[in-house]
């Protein structure tokens, strides 16, 4: 109960934190329950989120894995609860806010003050997640390029790339 | 083209539904093509203004979608329908994935696949954050937010509890000053 409970608690935080989405909290939600709490590996951390990503669905989902992975199906619905739930009941309250504050100038200054933060915070998501431990494999940094290029300059569904992934990691791996 | 919004709840949960259930690869273009091109149910430009302040508030983009836009044609009624339909389907999916894999994950050669999988997903954020980060790279002050915010999370692993305030902060004096 303490563990849903703690669960619950910090995955409500990560949720008014994911400004960008969740790509921007995946180097803190690894942070937390791989090196800190060591409530999963970063092994299985990797496996949640490459089913999260290849599965249909928002890749929020991605959390309700890592919870499931830690405490069964009653730790997947806690935290696809509390990863949604605050960000809702706050879109809830400012959809009315924001239509008028449309064309002000501090609209645009918030958008403005945001961007910078939101790309550095995903870049370090990749980062994290190609760099299990801090220790360099440059087949998986090969992989995630070769990604991040195809991604860049063409427009494909991201699916193929998984793909791509897939069959690379056979081969690599 | 004239949009109608959806006239019942029934309707609303279905394109929900619908959305959640077939967006392989990412949510976005699918919410697109139900929302504005299949049940027409708001303009171009008016997904476009509802997706700009889903991006801007914490959460998934589309699953705020699904709040703002349920309130606004059904009050909270609507934002709960909205939700569920969302979430219904790719929730169940995704955990029955996930338990089918754990028998599975054992077989020799299952894991360099999924690994690999994670390696571009991986890559897919490092693309996201590339096509975000050309409309503003020209500003050097950019750079050194982005930098910095990378070097603190990616690099010296510091928890975004500390980091995000900081970094808002600022960015926010930086915007003022239109070096943002």
């Amino acid at each position: 109960m303490s563990l849903l409970l703690e669960l619950g608690l910090y995955f409500s935080v990560l949720s008014l934190l994911s400004v960008g989405g969740m790509p921007s909290v995946i180097p803190e939600m690894h942070r937390y329950v791989v090196e800190s709490r060591g409530w999963i590996s970063h092994t299985d951390f990797v496996e949640m989120f490459a089913l999260g990503q290849a599965a249909p669905g928002p890749n929020v989902l991605i959390s309700s894995l890592i919870g499931w992975k830690i405490a069964g199906v009653p730790g997947a619905v806690v935290t696809l609860a509390a990863m949604c739930g605050p960000a809702a009941v706050l879109s809830y309250w400012v959809a009315g806010v924001w239509e008028r504050l449309q064309g002000t100038p501090w609209r645009a200054l918030a958008q403005r003050a945001m961007a910078p933060m939101v790309v550095g915070l995903i870049g370090s998501g990749g980062f994290v997640l190609a760099t299990p431990g801090g220790a360099v494999d440059w087949r998986l940094w090969l992989i995630a390029a070769a990604s991040a290029w195809v991604m860049v300059a063409t427009k494909l569904n991201p699916l193929w790339m998984l793909a791509g992934g897939a069959i690379a990691g056979a081969i690599l791996l | 083209m004239p949009v109608t919004p959806p006239r019942s709840l029934t309707e609303l949960f279905l394109g929900f539904l619908s959305i959640g259930a077939r967006s392989f690869g990412g949510v976005m273009p699918w919410a697109h093509r139900v929302i504005v091109e299949e049940r027409r149910w708001m303009s171009p430009e008016e997904f476009t203004a509802t997706i700009g302040l889903c991006q801007f508030l914490p959460g998934p983009n589309v699953g705020n979608a699904s709040i703002v836009l349920g309130k606004k044609w059904f009050g909270l009624k609507g934002s709960i329908v909205a939700f569920a339909g969302f979430f219904g389907l790719p929730f169940v999916w995704v955990l029955t994935l996930a338990w089918l894999y754990s028998d599975f994950a054992t077989q020799p050669g299952v894991k360099p696949v999924v690994i690999g999988v994670a390696a571009a997903g991986a890559g897919l954020f490092i693309g996201t954050a590339i096509k975000l980060a050309k409309p503003i790279a020209r500003k050097p002050a950019a750079l050194v937010v982005i930098a910095g915010c990378f070097i603190a999370v990616g690099i010296g692993r510091v928890s975004m509890l500390i980091v995000i305030p900081v970094a808002l902060l600022i960015s926010y004096f930086l915007a003022r000053r239109g070096l943002l």
